[in-house]
């Protein structure tokens, strides 16, 4: 088995379709987010809205496919680096650890797929999550993915609960609020490793500061994700605190939103 | 025969093709006894899944692009999502017209709980010939208007199994959820 | 003196616990270190075979597996500076290079095809191996002197005895033609061979020796 598995190569059976970055971006209409779209429809999601429901369950899939690739990203972190030449063996047992609760979090979201009327595979799933998951500098990796795509996963989860709050929906605010306590403990984990392994290595840490603002860019599909009313995504600052991020961080993901929405207004 | 007009004639944005669209139209139409000229606009910029009845008779019906897209793959279009989007909307324009919902608010002044409880009504209808289904995605939705509850599953059931509810009776079965 | 019932034995009739064991300080330290390091092995390629994997549950499966593996490894990495090692690495080595050619085998398939392989290599041949070689020190070692190394494998057998039965499940979940009874025979011969060549996961002795000597005929 090689080290570095392509994204490209991510193996599904056939009920889902991969659609490609190309496919994405290239796509007039706008970026999906949240079972809507970007730009001027962006709207705070809650049960309300006349298509609430069916956004959450769109939401819902699209936290499923991304539960897969964060499975598949761990493993490899287990995979791809050697323990002593490249990482110590304690990072390693956490991305274990990850494993095994991204796996309970597929089992979790297939169970609320079910529950919210959506068949697996019926919207498309692109490989944005698990390409941040194939960087060869572990330290990049675990920023990338601990701390910014997990930090995302930390607002969506508490997005949702809301929703299961606001809706009467027991069974989803239950869910969710497992799902939240552990992206909470990935985060920690990512800015635990991120302090650890950068001790003595400024430029490293630079560095890995610098891409987890990439993949935070990436996802924040022209600010769908800030601290604004109308955010589809509401930032989550006391989760994110308990998460080791510091108000500075925050705010610089709330200002990046802000800035994100007026670039694709204007 | 069934006429249709599909609005705009060509797509830029999405990859859909309105004569086949047109077959579509009128595939479902046939099915539910409908023989009159359908028009039908698509806002092909817009993937959200929005869709009304502009006019009822003639028939004129308006969609997000989204609403027939095939989820799986974006700017397709997708038969199924077409024939469950269009269809609901042609069973509404036959309800009404069937003198059993002559009570009923102008689709505007629906509010959500009578909206999803009609939708109800025809989705199951729907189902049972063959066009659309998705039941457990209606029960969510109805869930999210009327409770999760058993006194909601029950009214679902009874708008999804029954043949032909009168509006009368489709709002009685929503507000004893109101009211439980 | 306390006022107390009759004096009574040290050890409870129904307390049948030897003090004497197959191995010393040395021996075992050795032995964890080997367990350590398969162990460590083993997640990693269950971690790495997640993305490589096409079917939803096998996928999940190995995740949540890959886990149970990485605890086990910790768990032998907490024990070796116990048996005076205090750099467990000089002990986390494999026994044998027979050992690392049967890992290397075992870790080739990668395809998305090849799921019948990735499982028989590791819940046919791998973990069968674990389970006899850490019962044969649970059973032959001290229960009184090495008592903290009997409670890991107690623990760890937990795990290996319900991964083995779920892996075990996968693969006939998964064969479905004679072919498929030939590919998971012929992989699971070619691992055994270099299982049998390593001695087992701890080397020749893994799972003791059964067989006497018989002494020359006059």
């Amino acid at each position: 088995m090689r080290k570095i598995f392509p994204a490209e190569e991510l193996a599904r059976d056939p009920r889902f379709i991969r659609q490609t970055n190309e496919q994405r971006l290239g796509d007039p209409r706008g970026a999906r987010v949240a079972g809507g779209n970007s730009g001027d429809r962006l709207a705070k999601l809650t049960p309300e809205l006349a298509n609430g429901p069916d956004r959450a369950r769109a939401l819902m899939h699209g936290i499923f496919t991304g539960e897969i690739q964060a499975l598949e990203g761990a493993g490899r972190t287990c995979w791809d680096f050697e323990v002593g030449e490249d990482v110590p063996l304690e990072l390693k047992l956490d991305m274990a650890r990850q494993c095994w609760d991204e796996a309970r979090h597929c089992e979790i979201s297939v169970a609320l797929a079910e529950h919210m009327g959506t068949e697996l595979g019926e919207f498309a799933e692109n490989g944005l999550l698990y390409e941040a998951a194939c960087n060869p500098d572990p330290v990049l990796r675990l920023t990338g993915v601990n701390r910014a795509l997990e930090g995302l996963a930390i607002d969506v989860f508490n997005t949702m609960k809301e929703f299961g709050n606001l809706a009467g929906d027991p069974v989803l605010e239950f869910c969710e609020d497992w799902m939240l306590a552990d992206e909470v403990t990935h985060v920690k984990m990512g800015s635990d490793w991120l302090r650890q392994l950068t001790a003595n290595d400024k430029e490293r840490l630079d560095k890995a500061l610098e891409f987890q603002k990439v993949v935070d860019r990436l996802f924040s599909f022209n600010g769908f994700r800030g601290e604004d009313d109308d955010s589809p995504i509401q930032l989550t600052r006391r989760f994110r605190e308990l998460a080791g991020f510091s108000d500075d961080e925050i705010d610089e993901i709330a200002d990046m939103s802000r800035e994100a929405r007026v670039e694709a207004a204007g | 025969m069934t006429q249709v007009s599909v609005t705009p004639e060509s797509f830029d944005m999405v990859f859909y093709d309105a004569a086949v669209i047109g077959e579509v139209v009128a595939e479902v139409a046939e099915r539910l006894g409908l023989e009159e000229t359908i028009n039908l606009e698509i806002d092909e910029g817009s993937p959200l899944g929005r869709s009304k009845i502009i006019s009822y008779d003639p028939i004129e019906l308006w969609v997000d692009g989204g609403a027939l897209e095939n989820t799986k793959r974006p700017r397709q279009f997708g038969t199924g999502r077409a024939r469950d989007t269009l269809g609901r909307l042609l069973l509404r324009i036959l309800d009404r017209r069937s003198g059993r919902f002559d009570e009923t608010p102008a689709d505007d002044d629906l509010d959500l709980m009578q909206f999803v409880a009609w939708d109800v009504h025809c989705v199951g209808r729907l189902n049972r010939l063959g066009i659309g289904g998705q039941r457990q995605r209606r029960l969510y939705q109805f869930r999210n208007r009327h409770g999760f509850t058993d006194v909601a599953d029950a009214a679902f059931e009874q708008l999804w199994d029954s043949s032909e509810l009168s509006w009368t009776e489709i709002e009685r079965i929503s507000e004893a959820c109101r009211a439980s | 003196m306390t006022e107390t019932k009759r004096p009574r034995e040290p050890f409870a009739p129904w307390d049948r616990r030897a003090l004497p064991g197959l191995f010393d300080v040395e021996e075992t330290a050795k032995r964890v270190g080997h367990y350590k390091w398969v162990e460590l092995k083993l997640f990693e390629a269950l971690g790495g075979w997640v993305a490589t994997v096409p079917e939803l549950d096998i996928k999940m499966r190995l995740g949540t597996h890959c886990y149970h593996h990485a605890w086990h490894a910790e768990l032998f990495d907490k024990r070796l500076p116990e048996l005076r090692e205090m750099k467990t690495d000089r002990l986390t080595v494999p026994p044998n290079d027979h050992m690392v050619a049967f890992i290397d085998a075992m870790t080739e398939p990668e395809g998305p095809t090849l799921t019948i392989e990735k499982l028989v290599g590791v819940y046919r041949v791998l973990i069968p191996h674990k389970i006899a070689a850490y019962t044969y020190h649970r059973n032959a070692t001290s229960e009184i002197t090495d008592m903290p190394t009997v409670r890991i494998l107690d623990f760890i057998l937990q795990d290996e005895f319900n991964d083995w039965r779920e892996g075990e499940m996968l693969i006939q979940s998964m064969i479905e033609s004679e072919e498929e009874i030939d590919r998971a025979m012929v992989h699971q011969t070619r691992l055994e061979k270099l299982m049998l060549a390593a001695g087992g996961i701890a080397g020749p002795g893994s799972i003791g020796d059964p067989y006497v000597d018989l002494p020359e005929e006059n």
